[in-house]
């Protein structure tokens, strides 16, 4: 393997009254000093880039544009994330300029780095920790009020390490946001709950939806916060850790969520007819559990992402987790790098009614998001025997399936950066393991895109179209 | 509970069909709001009214699409801007459209039929932006903290209706922010060698060519031009000489001289970030003396001049040693007003009545110049002293440094774009309050600013890049 360590060393003219010993306080300025000796290349200050949007959702596609190079400039676009945990990650790919002495990042191959090919967000879905950090890091942007800084820059030639040691040719500071303008934020601890309400912009009233997330519990945000950009109120539900079971030491029953869902719907801008529930993982249990057997809760909608329909009817949380922890003894599997398979656990599909939800039930139409590679939750076989139970049921037509082979356990937002497995504990145990979720890199970000879009639309439809529930 | 399906369109309707008595229906409607929780829309809707904004976060100089969908075919909607500027008062602008087929309008391709603008105007409802009726007069949108950005609430609205009736036919929204400075650029204070500015950096390791930024006889300093110009990849100077609490005293008064703009140019040159071969200077209005006079001093070599609307000359002589200046009163012979009271002081630069001693060389140049003009300037002689530097750079043999912007209809502040134009406004509270005449039409104004900036953009990239 070829190792290119151009080390680009620029003096400056000699000019008397030049402090070059100045460090500046700056995302980039940090990485390097500038009391080394630099020559100056007369033609760096032409290299153009640009990053548009430079404040985009995290959502959003962005569009990078280099000009003003020589045709056939050898160059290597970069990013770089320093997340709130203080470990950095960053992406790379190599370009050769074109005729114009352009590159397109929408347009023009990668011929190499961390993705390849065409691939307009390659520099955002590939980022990974810098060489060096510690294995099992997952990127997760805990404040969601401020933006995540990514610096984009160019380096001269095709490059793949020691990026900190040199000094780009250019560089641009980029945001992406995952609250919109004027989305608002306000934390909930009315009625005993955990939770915060993301509301959108605007006069509303909007449709709401109930956001759960998974097995580790914690107050998760950014998945609310996006979902508001577009729209609807989102509140998002600690479930698993919530204030009063960590005072308590009890887990919360179903009339936690059942609480949650009337603060959602008594409020003075939502809905209360337009609400829907969305559950990721365990959250994504309880959301099928909620969704069919709530008296109280009465949802437009249901979306399920890498969850499965296997649970004890009887009881809550507790029983739920006491079946999995049961399971884990015998079912658990290790693979040759020490990562923990779950998989298995809520495996084989029972046949016994006390054991799954009865998705036969569900009167309101329902999404399942599930990733053929999942290592964590048989959510493929779960939406298989959901399939042939609903239509035994006769209630397939609510039913939409998006199957996407070689994507893992956490599809989430377009463009996170996908993580194989990352150091995972869960409410159930005492000790933290490295946890396999799946997925190939390159399919599981493209099932993230098409994943999200899909959603949105599907939430859009119910959310806002003509009642087609039976209440 | 009755179903949501009664739309204010169809009560609406119902109510010229004479089915609601006229005096309740407002109190219907929001009663009809509460129980159904307010659905603006038809219910054979298979989903609601969507307004996008794209880029929801753009810079000032940055064209936005705005974009209804979900809407019924052939409808008349109402799309409408809403922003507090600094000091809290209520800036809006609106625009008539008609959907289309498909049920969508987007202003990239329609046309205002009415409102603060006709015509396909994409930018419309950033530069079409008036004071809300009742407002203060002599009001001028200007951003002072630059760290943050303009916030313009964008909204769908029922109907052809004005801004005061969002509140009733709001259909969907949308809120924007309008930025002077990218992520990354930095804002540094400068007060240093006596020099009174404000540096702004492009992020990224430099070094960068550089822009000092002039303005007028408002006095103050004033960043988001230079704010921009940073976001564009360029270090850029905002230099304060009149009217600052940190230079010499009194503030009615210039009391810095040549030393002081010369001092300011090589602090820029000699900044590490800054490619010192690389400098140009901007200056609008009295800003412009300034440049042209700054330009031709010894040891000064920019790379390139704007001058925007702004005399070659000027009627109180800039000193040098101790940079104090006759007072300005001396000015007030050339004052004219209007029959409202208000102020044009375009005399003052009328070449016949500059200080001729004061009247820049402009023969000495070296470097390009961009001189822009509007023509109905009513601050500045601005047409005149543009055909002055002309021929006085063609009597010289250096016509082909000379580039001349011409726009009819634009008025004395010609600023970076999509940003509205005041044709008068407050200059001066003490003695009397006094309001001064810019000029300039709307219309014409907004397309002479996004046109302008767009050529003073390819301008310093041709002069101050490769």
């Amino acid at each position: 393997m070829q190792r290119h360590q151009s080390r680009r060393r620029r003096r400056r003219p000699n000019r008397l009254k030049r402090n070059v010993s100045k460090l500046f306080a700056s995302p980039l300025q940090h990485t390097f000093d500038l009391s080394a000796e630099f020559r100056m290349d007369r033609k760096q200050y032409c290299v153009k880039l640009s990053v548009q949007p430079s404040r985009g959702l995290v959502d959003e596609k962005f569009i990078v544009l280099v000009q003003n190079v020589s045709p056939g400039f050898q160059m290597t676009i970069h990013a770089l994330h320093k997340c709130e945990d203080g470990h950095s990650y960053e992406a790379f790919a190599h370009y050769t300029a074109n005729a114009t002495g352009t590159v397109n990042v929408s347009e023009d191959p990668s011929l190499g780095g961390t993705y390849s090919g065409v691939e307009q967000m390659g520099l955002l879905w590939s980022l990974r920790p810098v060489p060096g950090t510690k294995p099992g890091l997952r990127l997760r942007k805990v404040n969601v009020q401020t933006p995540m800084e990514v610096t984009i820059s160019v380096y001269q030639g095709h490059q793949t390490e020691g990026f900190m040691d040199q000094v780009p040719l250019v560089g641009v500071l980029v945001e992406r946001w995952y609250m919109a303008p004027r989305v608002r934020r306000i934390p909930i601890t009315e009625n005993g709950l955990t939770a915060t309400l993301f509301l959108p912009s605007g006069l509303g009233p909007f449709p709401g939806l109930l956001d759960l997330w998974g097995g580790e519990g914690k107050l998760i945000e950014y998945r609310a916060a996006l979902l508001a950009s577009h729209g609807i109120a989102c509140l998002t539900l600690d479930y698993l850790t919530p204030e009063i079971t960590m005072e308590t030491g009890k887990m919360v029953d179903s009339q936690y969520i059942e609480t949650a869902y009337r603060v959602l719907e008594q409020h003075p801008q939502v809905l209360g007819s337009r609400i829907a529930m969305l559950g990721l993982s365990l959250g994504a249990s309880v959301t099928l559990k909620m969704a069919v057997y709530s008296q109280v809760m009465k949802l437009r909608c249901v979306v399920c992402i890498s969850g499965c329909h296997v649970q004890p009817i009887d009881g809550f949380l507790e029983e739920l987790l006491n079946f999995c922890r049961i399971n884990s003894e015998t079912k658990t599997r290790i693979n040759e790098e020490d990562q923990v398979i779950y998989h298995d656990l809520l495996l084989p599909i029972p046949t016994d009614p006390a054991l799954k939800v009865d998705v036969g039930r569900l009167q309101c139409p329902l999404l399942l998001v599930v990733g053929e590679d999942d290592q964590n939750w048989p959510a493929y076989e779960s939406a298989i025997d959901m399939k042939e139970m609903m239509e035994k049921a006769g209630n397939s037509h609510l039913l939409t399936v998006l199957s996407y082979p070689n994507a893992g356990h956490l599809i989430e937002p377009p463009y996170t950066p996908h993580t194989l497995a990352t150091a995972f504990l869960s409410v159930t145990s005492v000790k933290k393991v490295m946890a396999l979720w799946g997925g190939e890199t390159v399919a599981h970000s493209r099932a993230q895109e098409d994943a999200w879009r899909k959603t949105l639309a599907f939430l859009r439809e119910n959310l806002y179209g003509s009642s087609n529930c039976g209440f | 509970m009755v179903r949501a399906h009664l739309s204010v369109t169809t009560l609406r309707k119902l109510i010229e069909m004479k089915m609601i008595p006229c005096i309740s229906v407002h109190r219907n409607l929001t009663c009809l709001h509460h129980a159904l929780g307010g659905i603006r829309w038809k219910s054979s809707y298979r989903q609601a009214p969507l307004l996008t904004a794209a880029p929801a976060r753009g810079l000032i100089d940055e064209p936005i699409s705005v974009k209804g969908r979900f809407l019924p075919p052939h409808c008349p909607v109402t799309v409408c801007a809403q922003m507090h500027s600094e000091d809290g008062d209520l800036w809006e602008a609106f625009g008539h459209y008609n959907t289309t087929s498909d049920g969508t309008v987007s202003l990239t391709r329609d046309h205002s039929v009415g409102g603060s603008y006709l015509g396909c105007e994409p930018m419309g409802l950033f530069w079409g932006l008036q004071p809300a009726p009742g407002a203060r007069k002599g009001l001028r949108l200007r951003k002072k903290n630059v760290e943050t950005p303009f916030v313009v609430h964008v909204s769908l609205l029922d109907g052809h209706v004005s801004p005061s009736e969002r509140q009733s036919t709001e259909l969907a929204a949308v809120t924007t922010e309008r930025w002077y400075m990218a992520p990354g650029v930095r804002r540094i204070e400068i007060r240093q060698n006596g020099v009174v500015g404000t540096l702004f950096l492009p992020p990224g390791p430099g070094p960068v060519p550089a822009i000092l930024d002039l303005w007028g006889m408002g006095g103050g300093l004033v960043e988001y031009r230079a704010a921009l110009f940073a976001s564009r990849g360029y270090a850029s100077l905002s230099l304060a000489y009149l009217g600052h609490k940190d230079l010499p005293a009194p503030r009615n008064r210039i009391n810095v001289g040549d030393s002081y703009f010369k001092t300011a140019f090589h602090l820029l040159q000699d900044h590490p970030q800054v490619c010192a071969d690389r400098v140009g200077i901007i200056g609008l209005s009295f800003g412009v003396y300034l440049t042209l006079r700054l330009a031709t001093q010894p040891d000064i070599s920019p790379s390139c001049l704007i001058c925007i609307n702004g005399p070659v000359g000027s009627t109180v002589t800039l000193s040098d040693a101790d940079g104090r200046t006759e007072q300005f009163e001396s000015d007030q012979k050339y004052w004219v007003f209007d029959d409202d009271g208000y102020v044009s002081f375009k005399a003052l630069s009328l070449p016949a009545n500059l200080a001729p001693e004061t009247i820049v060389k402009i023969e000495k140049l070296t470097c390009p110049l961009l001189c822009i003009v509007g023509e109905d300037d009513l601050s500045s002689s601005s047409i005149e002293c543009a055909n002055l530097m002309e021929e006085t750079l063609r009597a010289a043999g250096k016509h082909q440094l000379f580039t001349c912007l011409s726009y009819p209809g634009a008025g004395h502040l010609i600023e970076p774009p999509y940003t509205p134009n005041s044709r008068a406004s407050l200059w001066s509270v003490k003695p009397v309050k006094q309001i001064t005449l810019w000029g300039g039409h709307l219309a014409s104004h907004a397309a002479a600013q996004e046109d302008a900036w767009k050529k003073t953009l390819e301008f310093l990239e041709t002069n101050l890049r490769c």
